[in-house]
């Protein structure tokens, strides 16, 4: 019943925040008969210096607010209507921008370019959730950002994944935060935006491709929970790693564990983490070894991912507007080919093919660097992942895993122990 | 076992939308692609035979380097503006007389009595019906550019491209007042005016009609400068006007409809006094492509003139 509400609300919703964007129009738009469609703003208009500063206070209300509901109320209730709340204004209203999961290429673009200032609201939006999630695990996740609510909506019926299948496609988000990273570094996209499956569904300007996309990842959301934030989202990698030193983590009993097993199915992510029975321990001497072998393997894939991205450190660059226009002036032949509007803006903008040629080949060299290194991040996850693979973990409680865990609260209900 | 199919094709799905996104990042489009901005006019050009509501009935041929304007008196002669003189026909197209201009025309109207009003740049020559110049002045201002001039009694309305105004002079050369300029106050917002293309006619009450291009839309005005009527129609279908500015010509029927001619979309159309659509006068496939300055005239019989100035010739359309 909730969840038929919960879409019924979003489908309304939709309907009232269209309204309004049908009648920003000052001319009726020509009706083109030949098929043109007309390119739609991509971007929502700057927001105002005031209202900035209320994106941020609304976005501290609904953490602290969500924090409270999870961590003192242990209320999934509260959770969904922080939820609710913040799919209508960070996602329809906001049309999902300035979002915390697309900051983190404006933090990567501020360092790396001097020349850009970030907006402070961006900054905040990257940093607070950090914060929170320091102290109090991925609350952020659990209902403040638009993108997971919006899926939480549509999880009806969750189906488990097995744990291989989990931690394969789990290494996603690790290369697509790398591959962000390096775009973002070196001024060439901001690919999370550009992907970002649920904002044109936010701001109802979605071309058909990213409309497929966002509507398959809904489709998804049905039977697994949260297929963008677990296997996709570079912010989430990173609350994932901030949120295991988390100093106050949602627990599953308000008290002692009594191992009753009722909350071992409850949680659709499949973040808990069973008891590992002391006789599973590994010995001292198999330990050591294991650790030896992981610290000759590890800086092995490092090279390995280093010098094999480094390889197609071309490829990479391609997605750079400069550099594709050079390869395709240099590949263009006036007499057997259609001159490109790209190469047609070129030739009127006044500017030389060989200052274009040395743009680009500095903008190379930058991603020769980039691919290295990104190479190296992904040996690096591949390498950890497999050590967190064989290491022991005792484990006495059913416990949230402090990474997976988005703090959604469903667990907690299936708790029978009363707080102490 | 159902439950294990879901998992493995939202797996797969997921894997799937993964992919596209990868490769809608890494690969680029095709160069010989086509061009998705292009203003593709084509299927616009096509209009339904259905909608046609006149035939050409005849042609008459100009012999002129460039011919700029066309009006019509009450016995329904023809007088064509062009670069060296205004050329006086008679209705079926026998060369009665020719005036000649000390500029080119770029507009020109006959009066009640028969005396020719001729506007050329900057300047309004007065000629009498046998040719004689009964007064001349000169519209005042850096970027005046005359586009049409309409007369009732003894007001001249010349519109004003260059200024974006209509002025209202006497036969005399004196300076009345000037119309439509931006009066937040009464609510005009002014004439858009991108290209120089700005036209005015007397309508039946009386009343000044001119076109407010930019807005597609016409707007008319009593004698005071007050706005008293005005409607829009911005569309791509025949139904209204498009483009930066159109209609770019307008003649009135002796019902009171508005004959208007664009451009970009070559074609002359009618519509009703409420602005509605009525019907097309000749549609674009009989112009040449890239045809501006189609000037219209009516005559007492509802007979629809239009100047062609990349033909050379006046088309007469009757209707069928």
């Amino acid at each position: 019943m909730k969840k038929v509400l919960s879409i019924l609300s979003l489908l309304l919703l939709s309907i009232v925040d269209f309204a309004t964007f049908a009648q920003t129009q000052r001319f009726p738009r020509p009706e083109f008969e030949s098929g043109y469609t007309q390119p739609v703003t991509s971007m929502p208009a700057p927001r105002a210096g005031i209202f900035a500063l209320v994106d941020v206070l609304l976005l501290i209300a609904a953490l602290s607010l969500i924090t409270w509901f999870i961590h003192k109320k242990r209320s999934r209730t509260g959770v969904v209507i922080t939820s609710l709340f913040s799919l209508v204004y960070f996602g329809f209203l906001r049309e999902g921008c300035v979002c915390s999961v697309g900051s983190v290429q404006n933090v990567v673009l501020a360092l790396f370019n001097p020349g850009y200032h970030i907006p402070l609201s961006a900054l905040a939006f990257f940093v607070i959730p950090l914060v929170y999630t320091l102290f109090f695990g991925r609350t952020f996740c659990a209902g403040v950002c638009p993108l997971g609510a919006v899926q939480d909506v549509f999880l009806l019926r969750p189906v488990s994944l097995k744990k291989w299948l989990q931690k394969v496609l789990g290494l996603i988000p690790w290369i697509y935060l790398g591959l962000a990273v390096l775009y973002a570094a070196t001024g060439t996209d901001f690919i999370i935006c550009r992907y970002d499956p649920f904002v044109g569904i936010f701001r109802f300007n979605a071309t058909f491709f990213m409309f497929a996309i966002g509507a398959a990842f809904l489709l998804i959301s049905v039977f697994i929970a949260r297929p963008y934030c677990r296997f996709l989202c570079p912010y989430g990698v990173i609350l994932n790693l901030v949120s295991r030193v988390s100093k106050n983590h949602l627990s599953i009993t308000p008290a002692s564990c009594i191992q009753c097993k009722l909350c071992e199915n409850s949680c659709p992510i499949d973040a808990i983490n069973k008891p590992v029975e002391v006789k599973q321990m590994e010995d001292k001497r198999s330990a050591t070894q294991r650790f030896i072998l992981l610290a000759m393997i590890i800086p092995a894939l490092m090279i390995i991912g280093g010098w094999v991205v480094s390889n197609f450190h071309e490829n990479l660059a391609m997605v750079n507007s400069k550099v594709r226009l050079a390869n395709e002036l240099l590949h263009f032949d006036a007499d057997t080919m259609k001159e490109s509007l790209e190469i047609e803006g070129f030739r009127t903008s006044g500017k030389t093919k060989e200052e274009l040629y040395l743009e680009s080949a500095d903008i190379l060299k930058q991603f020769y660097y980039g691919s290295w290194i990104l190479g190296g991040f992904i040996g690096l996850v591949f390498g950890l992942s497999l050590a967190g693979l064989t290491r022991y973990r005792y484990r006495e409680d059913y416990e949230a895993d402090k990474g997976e865990c988005v703090s959604c609260a469903r667990c907690l209900k299936y708790c029978p122990v009363e707080k102490a | 076992m159902r439950n294990k199919l879901i998992l493995w094709f939202s797996v797969l799905l997921l894997v799937v939308l993964i992919a596209f996104m990868a490769k809608d990042l890494f690969t680029s489009n095709d160069p010989t692609d086509k061009n998705v901005y292009e203003y593709d006019l084509n299927s616009l050009r096509e209009v339904d035979s259905k909608l046609v509501s006149h035939k050409e009935s005849k042609q008459i041929k100009i012999n002129a380097d460039e011919i700029h304007a066309i009006a019509t008196d009450q016995n329904d002669q023809i007088y064509v503006g062009t670069d060296k003189n205004v050329i006086v026909l008679d209705a079926e197209g026998a060369l009665i007389r020719s005036l000649k201009l000390r500029q080119p025309a770029s507009c020109l109207t006959v009066m009640d009595n028969g005396n020719i009003v001729v506007g050329m740049s900057t300047r309004v020559d007065i000629r009498k019906p046998d040719g004689s110049l009964r007064n001349s002045f000169v519209v005042k201002g850096e970027r005046t550019y005359i586009t049409s001039i309409a007369v009732q009694d003894e007001n001249i309305f010349i519109a004003d491209a260059g200024q974006k105004i209509i002025h209202h002079f006497d036969m005399d050369g004196n300076k009345i007042k000037e119309i439509g300029g931006e009066n937040q106050e009464e609510g005009i917002k002014g004439f858009v005016i991108p290209s120089p293309f700005f036209d005015l006619l007397i309508g039946r009450q009386g009343e000044l009609w001119a076109v407010n291009p930019g807005r597609h839309a016409f707007e008319a005005y009593n004698f005071e400068g007050q706005q008293i009527s005005n409607w829009e129609r911005t569309s791509m279908s025949v139904e209204g006007f498009s483009g930066c500015c159109n209609p770019s010509n307008i003649a009135m029927l002796s019902d009171g409809s508005f004959v208007t001619a664009e451009k970009g979309l070559e074609r002359i159309k009618i519509h009703l006094p409420s602005g509605d659509f009525k019907s097309v006068v000749a549609a674009p496939e009989l112009f040449e492509e890239g045809t501006i300055g189609i000037d219209l005239a009516v005559d007492s019989n509802d007979r629809i003139l239009v100047l062609d100035p990349v033909k050379g010739l006046i088309r007469i359309f009757e209707a069928k």
